[in-house]
């Protein structure tokens, strides 16, 4: 098995499927899933190999080359694991619905493209890739079309534009000073370089990263993005393409530099670490908080996926193998639980009519009880609730702030947890709970293609929370692939000397209390399952739905944080936008585009050229 | 004896929460100058309640009690009792933290599928106040972890038995005024007796809640009151050698908390966030940044 039949595959398959479409919609629906199986199957076929091979083309005489190993790995079976799951979803959630030719192929192209930036064994490819999966997201994330979802794709686009230019400058420089973009040799000769140049490189590579992972000043692209894409186009953008900037960071602050160079580049307290580390502080507090304030079911989400990346580069820059198995873990975890809960928003979208207003929702537990199921478990991974896979990487990260002496960062870090768990509960009781209003008497439950990447998401969430050393094994052989120290993982969780982690235990405790605690509600209580206007109203009539209380659910927190969390780099950004388009607009009014003005401007010209002559002749 | 302990510990900690609460209910009628129930009213109350029928509203009703109530009961597990502490071993103060969530969790889920609009009222007023005190705790725990620089709740009680208790030692005492500042949030009692508040919101999540259910209810509220006092005396007071020097630290604590119950009268949940995130907040900063340049 190689990594250029996979890429091969993968692209291929994309074009195929478009192909095939023309000929019969269900052979297209039938190769795409195929097609995403197979690169699932071919990936996990490829686990524990390294190699890095020369393609046999060449680029202006530079070599390009694929590689493999843990690192590519850990992240190309994420993306290839959730697109498979992704197009199982869309096989009913897109039905009936316009373009399905362009959305599936586009869709196999972008997983194909950030499958290519994860495999790429030098930067030429590696930005190749990159551009490739820029523009065909652009061309996903409008794909409904609507003056909303062009703006979204407008926002974004420009904006990873400007981070593909900064990183093309980055690479360029990287390029003349060695004369070589192979990764493996760059990482070799950087440790020669100038303090100046590796800062240089870094500060331009990280803006390009920190877009794409849609970190605090750059997330404005985010929010807008994910919540007006198509659900399953939704799930892939918060669960594996913005971690496409995490990887990058991996690849260019231990692949490339290493930890001498990154130990280097520090003035006082002032290092590359500790700036990424409060920037990414900075935007898990401000996510929180704007989550809080969010009513658009994938719009929470959305805000939620910014605050996730967050505690991500917070593992990474504390730089111990603890935090660093926290921060990979955590980019597994988070795929998992936020394509679940993209899932289920999309689930909750498709059956109620598109509402994904939280103020207009309510009581569907009993029509929808697998999304409720999926959307609690996920909402309970995202805010870490043990027992769930995103506790066991949470609490590594903590742990590692602490005891690395960063109080201040781990503060950051719990408060956007509680943040998390405002507006996790917000979302499971706007949509779940409270009182069913009358026109969602008749939904139905989720079609049966739509719950098996629900149901297998879910199962996941338990399984990796309950045995984290299945996840944690592979985790700790990325951390040593980068040249940290090896976790002591077992099977049930993390023993260690300053303080140990064992989920079983808790699963144990949890189990034994649960189940006497029931025994006793069972055996000692009596009870009547009753109507929920039973009791309520001592069984008088009640106009139903009228007492469903959910809008404004937070509002006495609102109108104390509200003032304090404006989105104002979004709005600064929008002005900017608004200057350069009146400036353009300016600039259209001269070139009109109309040969009667053109040559209106010469005449004027010459005439006024004449004047100048007759009047004063200089020449 | 280990295995002992661990089933008997939650059940003393049970009838203790218990206790308390009836003991609670005397003091304060004596503070109002009444005769009060009997100290064992909160017991009879509960047999009373188990011994009546209940209504139900779904499976999710009955799990989210379930959890709320096996939650708290494991917590108990986690926290030093003088020398018993079964479960301390499997992830320190970061797990007691998150598992304190579960109680208040199960409650929600439970109460929100009641579709009772006080019950979600009270909920999201619960959830308020949770962030509205954790900002600070978190700034007075880390000060603690820092300054202990360990993640281990019995640790931290050992080390106090060498340099005596936290409250009085130097850089500690500021995050123990601001961690007693909150504690009334903490332990749900007036001026933040606003999730229940009866006159107001008929008892909000409680009000959907009869017979079994709401004497489970009633037996996780008191069991949430012996984890918060327990806390303190295992942060501030230096935990015990003895469960019943413990008990007489825990006892000491509720009576002070007793205090502040019987003489303020309840806030609104805004009044009640800006209370927590000015003073004590402001407390527990200085706290964490003084214990982390004095531990440096």
């Amino acid at each position: 098995m190689t990594v250029e039949l996979l890429l091969g595959v993968a692209l291929g398959g994309a074009l195929l499927t478009y192909v095939l479409g023309k000929i019969s919609p269900g052979l297209r629906n039938a190769f795409a899933l195929l097609n995403a199986l197979a690169l699932v199957v071919m990936i996990s076929l490829l686990y524990g190999q390294s190699f890095e091979r020369a393609l046999p083309l060449g680029f202006l005489g530079l070599e390009l080359s694929v590689r493999m190993n843990m690192l590519s790995w850990f992240f190309a079976v994420t993306i290839l694991g959730i697109g498979l799951l992704s197009v199982i979803y869309s096989l009913v959630y897109m039905r009936n619905k316009e373009r399905l030719d362009y959305y599936y192929a586009t869709l196999l192209f972008i997983n194909a493209s950030m499958l290519g930036t994860v495999v790429a064994g030098d930067l030429l490819s590696f930005f190749v890739f990159w551009e490739m999966m820029s523009w065909s997201t652009y061309l996903l994330i409008s794909l409904r079309g609507g003056s909303k979802a062009i703006f979204a794709g407008i926002k974004y686009i420009v904006m990873s534009l400007i981070g593909s230019l900064t990183m093309l400058v980055a690479i360029v420089s990287l390029y003349v000073s060695f004369d070589t973009l192979s990764i493996t040799e760059l990482a070799g000769h950087v440790q020669s370089t100038t303090m100046g140049q590796a800062l240089f490189v870094l500060v331009l590579f990280s803006v390009t990263f920190v877009i794409i992972n849609a970190l605090w000043p750059f997330h404005t692209w985010l929010p807008d993005a994910h919540a007006e894409a198509v659900s399953p186009f939704s799930a892939i953008l918060s669960a594996v393409l913005v971690r496409k900037g995490l990887y990058g960071l991996y690849l260019l602050m231990y692949a490339m530099l290493g930890f001498s160079m990154l130990g280097k580049l520090a003035w006082g307290a002032l290092s590359y670490s500790n700036v990424l580390a409060w920037i990414g502080a900075i935007t898990i507090v401000f996510a929180a908080f704007r989550a809080l304030m969010q009513n658009d079911s994938k719009r929470i989400l959305a805000w939620s996926t910014v605050g996730q990346g967050g505690y991500m580069v917070l593992g990474v820059s504390v730089a111990t193998n603890l935090g660093m198995a926290g921060g990979t873990f955590h980019i597994l975890n988070h795929c998992i639980y936020i394509a679940l809960l993209f899932f289920v928003a999309g689930a909750i979208e498709y059956r109620t009519g598109g509402i994904r207003d939280l103020d207009s929702l309510g009581g569907l537990i009993k029509r929808m009880p697998v999304a409720f199921v999926g959307g609690l478990v996920g909402i309970c991974g995202l805010i870490g609730v043990p027992l769930t896979n995103g506790f066991v990487s949470k609490w590594l990260i903590y742990k590692s702030l602490v005891l690395e002496g960063r109080p201040f960062l781990a503060f950051a870090a719990f408060l956007g947890t509680w943040g998390t768990i405002l507006y996790g509960y917000k979302f499971i009781h706007n949509i779940f709970l409270g009182q069913l209003p009358d026109r969602f008497r008749d939904v139905k439950g989720i079609p049966f293609t739509m719950a098996v990447p629900i149901v297998i998401l879910t199962v996941l969430i338990f399984l990796f929370g309950v045995l984290p050393g299945i996840p944690l094994s592979v985790v700790d052989q990325v951390g040593t692939y980068l040249g940290f120290e090896s976790l002591n993982v077992s099977i049930w969780g993390i023993p260690s000397e300053t303080g140990t982690l064992n989920v079983v235990n808790l699963l144990a405790a949890l189990a034994v209390a649960g189940f006497i605690v029931w025994l006793v509600l069972r055996a000692i209580g009596r009870s009547v399952s009753v109507d929920q206007d039973d009791t309520y109203a001592a069984g008088a009539a009640i106009p139903s739905g009228k007492y469903h209380y959910t809008v404004g659910f937070y509002s006495p927190l609102y109108r104390i944080v509200g003032p304090y969390v404006r989105d104002f780099v979004d709005a600064f950004f929008l002005k900017i936008a608004g200057w350069t388009g009146s400036v353009c607009g300016v600039t259209r009014k001269i070139y009109t585009g109309f040969v009667g003005n053109y040559v209106m401007y010469i005449i004027l010209f010459l005439a006024a050229l004449i004047f100048v002559q007759i009047a004063w002749s200089p020449w | 004896m280990h295995v002992v302990w661990l089933f008997l510990y939650p059940i003393v900690a049970l009838v203790v929460g218990v206790l308390f609460l009836g003991l609670s209910r005397k003091v304060m009628a004596r503070m109002h100058w009444r005769y009060g129930p009997p100290i064992l009213q909160p017991v009879i109350d509960i047999i009373r309640l188990f011994s009546q029928r209940s209504a139900s509203h779904g499976r999710l009703f009955d799990l989210g009690i379930v959890l709320s109530l096996a939650g708290s009961l494991i917590i108990v597990l986690f926290l030093p009792f003088g020398d018993v502490a079964p479960l301390s071993g499997s992830g320190g103060l970061l797990v007691i933290l998150y598992m304190m969530l579960l109680g208040p969790l199960g409650i929600a889920l439970s109460a929100g599928e009641s579709a009772n609009p006080n019950a979600s009222i009270g909920i999201s007023r619960k959830l308020m106040l949770a962030i509205g005190y954790e900002l600070p705790l978190l700034l007075v725990l880390l000060a603690f972890m820092s300054r202990y620089n360990t993640i281990s709740i019995v640790e931290v009680v050992r080390l106090q038995r060498a340099t005596g208790w936290s409250i009085a030692s130097f850089p500690l005492v500021v995050s123990g005024v601001a961690y007693l500042l909150i504690l009334p949030a903490i332990l749900a009692i007036r001026p933040f007796e606003l999730v229940q508040a009866p006159q107001e919101i008929s008892s909000g999540p409680m009000v959907e809640y009869g017979g079994s259910y709401l004497a489970l209810a009633k037996v996780q509220h008191a069991l949430s009151m012996f984890i918060g006092i327990s806390l303190s005396v295992n942060l501030l007071f230096g935990g015990a050698s003895h469960p019943l020097i413990f008990l007489l630290k825990m006892l000491v604590i509720l009576m002070l908390g007793l205090f502040v119950n019987a003489a303020f009268p309840r806030l609104r949940i805004e009044q009640a966030i800006r209370y927590l995130w000015r003073w004590p907040s402001l407390i527990g900063l200085v706290g964490l940044v003084l214990a982390v340049v004095i531990g440096r």
